[in-house]
């Protein structure tokens, strides 16, 4: 892999790896609102957040799979 | 409760980071670029910044910097979600400085804002015993020291610590804080870094509009150390027309805050610092009499390190401990080092030991396992305390006039002239010397 290459796939994974934080952390509030007898809207907030994060984490896994995926096994 | 200041441009994760932080009792503020969050130091002091290390308008160091300049005590902890970072972060961290790396965890926020993540710093393995978690020494003075903690954190007490520059008054601040086992937070000001301006607003908070800048209400210092210890560092040099202020709490555990009316009922124990002597206290006329026992209920004397020199070997191991297992290095000291180290006077005390260490492993060979010390250790410090001679009881007069000769000669690059003239003799006679001991003949 040329040092060009290792910059975007770098980049990619950064750029999934928000998404994931975003996922953690809303799943450790819903934890914190469960165990705590909260309220469920900021829960189901919460939740719709996580779809949102999965939808967007998984795009960003598809771009580097079709950019860098074939190499590697090809 | 600590004051948080969250810095990420990532608004999603912003939000709910901050829930999570204020579930935790935490007040927090959140700033989406650098420019938003100089904005919220200069209106507010905060104990905490959690900061992302790339920010649209700079670096997360940028802001570090800025926090220097001010005096800033904050604690800052790095959030990165590039690999390639944590590197350098792991380099540049030190005791007020962590990092995170995305994605993060209820407990990793909780443990950077209760200091826990330093822990994780000290080697499982390790064999040195950290009294109260921070402190490390088992020789006389320092026995004494754990003893009267121990004893003064079962009381209420107002504790003064005194001692010379970088004996670690700050740790013992700490450990006073661990061992009452308070409910609270240990909240740290530098009444030094406060301009006059300032301080009551730090020390008693303000009111939203109580003057230029303060566009929000904002609590004190005594209040956000409730139930906990608030450490005053450098309280001598707190300008002395704001210490009938500071005696007025102390006296009535009240704080009004600045343009307000209402009285504040405070609890928490106040640690305070100096590096002043006790001569220089009473003479100088730097801290009011009333105000000075109101702070030293219960004064504590930290040994310097030249005190505890028996306690040398163990820091410089556990320092350099510290350092392998954040580098994942192997390094080790060998007797004679050690040996060596003990026989410095270190005037900067157990700061300018650490220092030493942390330049030696920086300077080692990282293909080998030795590590490598400066050829002398001196520091301005340390130069200016040197000893101006080594005369000693039982040297022979002609040892010393010849000790003082070479001293003076080294002083003055060997101009023999000016260094006869300094020792109030003939240049002559300064000859006749030389020759006569024969080691400085030309």
């Amino acid at each position: 892999m040329s040092s060009e290459e290792i910059i975007t796939v770098n980049k990619l994974v950064h750029d999934a790896r928000s998404p994931l934080n975003r996922i953690s952390m809303n799943a450790e509030l819903i934890k914190l609102i469960l165990e705590n007898d909260m309220p469920k809207e900021k829960g189901i907030q919460a939740i719709d957040k996580i779809i949102s994060a999965c939808q967007e984490c998984s795009n960003t896994l598809q771009i580097l799979s079709s950019q860098h995926g074939g190499k590697q096994h090809g | 409760m600590l004051n948080v200041l969250l810095v990420d441009d990532d608004i999603e994760f912003t939000d709910v980071a901050a829930n999570i932080i204020e579930f935790l009792g935490h007040q927090v503020s959140v700033a989406g670029n650098l420019k938003e969050a100089y904005e919220w130091l200069d209106s507010q002091p905060f104990e905490h910044i959690l900061l992302d290390f790339m920010l649209p308008d700079g670096s997360g160091l940028h802001l570090v910097d800025h926090l220097k300049k001010m005096g800033s005590t904050a604690q800052v902890t790095f959030i990165t979600g590039h690999p390639s970072v944590k590197g350098i972060l792991a380099e540049i961290s030190g005791p007020k400085m962590d990092y995170l790396v995305k994605p993060l965890q209820r407990e990793d926020i909780e443990g950077a804002l209760s200091g826990k993540t330093k822990v994780k710093k000290v080697p499982k393995t390790s064999a040195i015993k950290r009294h109260f978690d921070c402190l490390i020494g088992e020789s006389a003075p320092m026995q004494e020291l754990y003893l009267m903690i121990e004893r003064v954190a079962k009381t209420s007490a107002n504790v003064m610590l005194m001692g010379s520059s970088g004996v670690g008054k700050e740790v013992v601040a700490s450990a006073i804080h661990k061992a009452s086992q308070a409910q609270g937070q240990l909240v740290t000001t530098n009444c030094g870094a406060l301009s006059k301006e300032l301080i009551g607003s730090e020390l008693f908070g303000h009111e939203k509009g109580a003057f230029t800048g303060a566009i929000a209400k904002k609590d004190g210092v005594f209040e956000r150390a409730e139930n906990g210890t608030l450490f005053l560092d450098e309280v001598t040099e707190m300008p002395i027309d704001m210490q009938p202020n500071l005696l007025r709490v102390l006296e009535s555990k009240k704080v009004i805050k600045v343009g307000g009316t209402k009285e504040i009922p405070v609890n928490c124990r106040v640690v305070s610092a100096t590096n002043r002597t006790m001569e220089s206290i009473a003479q100088d006329n730097i801290l009011r009499e009333d105000v000075y026992f109101r702070l030293a209920v219960f004064p504590i004397t930290i040994p310097s390190l030249r005190e505890r020199k028996e306690d040398i070997p163990l820091l410089a191991k556990a320092f350099l401990e510290e350092l392998n297992t954040e580098n994942a290095c192997q390094y080790v000291w060998t007797e004679a080092q050690l040996e060596r180290l003990s026989r410095f006077d270190w005037p900067g005390n157990v700061r300018e030991l650490r220092h030493s260490v942390h330049r030696a492993f920086i300077m080692s060979d990282p293909t080998g396992n030795e590590i490598q010390l400066p050829s002398t250790f001196e520091s301005p410090f340390s130069l200016s305390q040197k000893p101006s001679n080594n005369v000693a009881a039982g040297q022979t007069i002609e040892n010393v006039e010849k000790e003082l000769i070479r001293i003076t000669l080294e002083k003055v690059d060997g101009n023999k002239t000016t260094a006869a003239q300094m020792l109030g003799i003939s240049t002559k006679t300064l000859y006749n010397r030389l020759h006569a001991y024969g080691d400085f003949a030309e």
